[in-house]
């Protein structure tokens, strides 16, 4: 929010929070003498104030406010002011003294939560960077084997075994870069505000990007996609959530053992668009539903079976995104049998930056 | 291949991708310069007066920009960018400072061939913009004839909006070139739309009903998200 806008919200919400306390106390007189209730009822409003705004400013302005209101209102004399009677100095030094102490306590906690926020993205950052290192080096060791083997023996290598070689070191080459993409889309999301730049985006052409790109690499792999029949333009930044989608895909085709159908279905609801990925294979182990898409992250140990394990990133990558997308991402086995990604993004351009 | 004696001048800095590169284009049959700062290729692209520059926009000297800025002040010569830069604004700039195709690092060298081969089929002569383009185009089943303004796919005719019409042609006439929604609104409207892109998203997504196009099965025309549109190349 900008500061001007949040000065401007603030100082609308110490004169209403004022003007609010102040009507009140003039409905209760009506009622009953509610002379030992009023101070009170203006330090509570002090105070609401001096919580609900930034700094120290709102709530010493809310104070003044409550002196000068019940000094010339609720005071004797009535409707004049007296601001040198003992009693009323007394009053404005309370005041005073509870919105200052309110605000320093505000300013404390607001500043030990982004203390507490700043700490977790780094920790986040790396424990990214070592999962990421880790999975790394498999692949890059690899290649650079194959090439010393291929550049040491080119003479006495068959042309069979050198193909192999070869292919092996495209294929890792290529996972690299899959990865890397992945890399990439982190560092889009601007990680101070969490936020990213939404463009309207037709769906129709998002979901045929993707696609183009899925069976540029899994030609085999069918997908059934359902989508709604209308134009729908939906505020995203398009290349992450296309990374989003890819990822999902590409996850259900490493992970969903034994699948035979896979879906990616949008439909839209009450003002959100809904992604959904279907499979239906073997679903997901009930102890790795729990943080999958950050449990990757605070393994240490090495995975089992030795093999290279670079979706816990891409998961991990997805939820990133949908999160700087105000939103979340939702994992679960259907009954039927495979599992089910999904998240929910708003079609509503929002002006919150 | 005999016609592939086209000169080809690429412009980067780095060692092992400009001797993939030049592996590559020689295996193609291409004759292949190589330039490795800005100055470099701009004084070779006057003195070679090569068929096609290939730039990397992280140069030593100078930016990449800077170089389509100048080569287009004197020269029609298509250059296809090549660069590790991967947002849509990186790609929008290039391309409406008058680049013609953008691909980003790291690139299937199938794909870079591929679109250099269309970047030159745009600029051979006889369908350059000042001659008269060809009166008809043939792409799959996708036929468009351009005098009697009428469109078949797989011969069965489809009735297409002046404006559908409008925005088909000029994809047609472009082929192989990624346009961008800019040049596209001024293409068709004469003008950027003030509402956005809105009004072209809406009639591409008429445009692509009434040609049957489904996602994922789309052999017309590649979506470039956030950037813009790329007819496939046609047939001869």
């Amino acid at each position: 929010m900008p500061n001007w806008k949040r000065r401007l919200r603030d100082g609308a919400l110490t004169i209403a929070v004022m003007a609010a306390i102040f009507l009140l106390v003039l409905a209760l007189q009506r009622f009953f003498v509610a002379d030992k209730l009023i101070p009170m009822l203006f330090v509570l409003g002090v105070f609401i104030v001096s919580l609900q705004t930034e700094g120290y400013l709102w709530g010493v302005a809310a104070s003044l406010i409550g002196v000068l209101l019940v000094n010339y209102a609720f005071m004797f004399p009535y409707y004049a002011f007296d601001l040198l009677s003992p009693v009323n100095l007394a009053t404005a030094v309370v005041m005073l003294a509870v919105s200052v102490m309110t605000s320093t306590l505000t300013t404390q906690i607001s500043v030990q939560q982004q203390e507490k926020a700043a700490a977790e993205r780094e920790r986040m950052r790396a424990n990214l960077l070592r999962a990421i290192s880790h999975d790394l080096r498999t692949p890059l060791t690899s290649i650079s084997g194959a090439c010393s083997v291929m550049l040491d023996n080119h003479d006495t290598l068959s042309e069979e075994k050198q193909l192999t070689l070869l292919g092996d070191m495209r294929r890792d080459a290529d996972w690299l870069i899959r990865m890397v993409e992945n890399l990439l889309s982190v560092t889009r999301i601007d990680d101070k505000k969490l936020l990213v730049s939404k463009v309207p985006t037709v769906l129709e052409e998002l979901i045929d990007t993707v696609l183009v790109k899925f069976y540029k690499h899994y030609p085999q792999q069918q997908v059934e996609v359902s989508i709604p029949d209308d134009f729908v333009s939906i505020p995203m930044d398009a290349m992450l959530i296309e990374q989003v989608l890819i990822n999902m895909l590409e996850n259900a085709v490493v992970h969903a053992k034994g699948m035979t159908r896979l879906s990616l279905t949008v439909a839209v609801e009450q003002g959100k668009a809904c992604f959904a990925i279907c499979d239906d294979g073997c679903g997901i182990p009930a102890q790795r539903l729990n943080g999958l898409f950050t449990g990757y992250l605070d393994r240490d140990q090495e995975v089992s079976d030795g093999k290279r394990n670079g979706m816990g990133i891409g998961l991990f990558v997805c939820a990133a995104i949908i999160r700087a997308h105000g939103s979340e991402i939702h994992a679960r086995n259907l009954p039927e049998g495979g599992a089910a990604f999904s998240f929910a993004l708003d079609m509503e351009e929002s002006d919150e930056q | 291949m005999s016609n592939n004696k086209y000169r080809i001048l690429a412009v980067e800095d780095d060692r092992s991708v400009s001797s993939l590169l030049h592996a590559m284009l020689d295996a193609q049959h291409y004759e292949t310069l190589m330039a490795e700062t800005c100055a470099q290729g701009l004084m070779m692209l006057s003195s070679h007066v090569p068929d096609l520059v290939i730039l990397d926009l992280g140069l030593p000297d100078r930016d990449g920009l800077e170089f389509i800025r100048t080569a287009r002040g004197k020269s029609a010569v298509p250059i296809l960018v090549l660069s590790a830069r991967a947002t849509e604004k990186d790609k929008v700039t290039a391309l409406d400072l008058g680049a013609n195709d953008y691909i980003t690092k790291p690139f299937s060298t199938a794909e870079l061939l591929a679109r250099i081969r269309a970047a030159l089929r745009y600029s051979r002569p006889g369908t350059e913009q000042n001659k008269l383009p060809e009166s008809r185009f043939q792409l799959h089943d996708l036929a468009i004839d351009y005098e009697n303004r009428t469109v078949s796919v797989a011969s069965q005719p489809v009735h297409l909006t002046q404006t559908e019409f409008n925005i088909l042609a000029q994809l047609a006439q472009h082929a192989g070139k990624l346009l961008t929604y800019a040049a596209m609104n001024e293409a068709i409207w004469g003008a950027a739309d003030p509402g956005g892109n809105k009004k072209l998203q809406v009639n591409m997504a008429n445009l692509r009903r009434k040609l049957g196009i489904r996602p994922g099965d789309n052999r017309y025309i590649v979506n470039e998200l956030g950037v813009g549109y790329r007819m496939q190349q046609g047939e001869e």
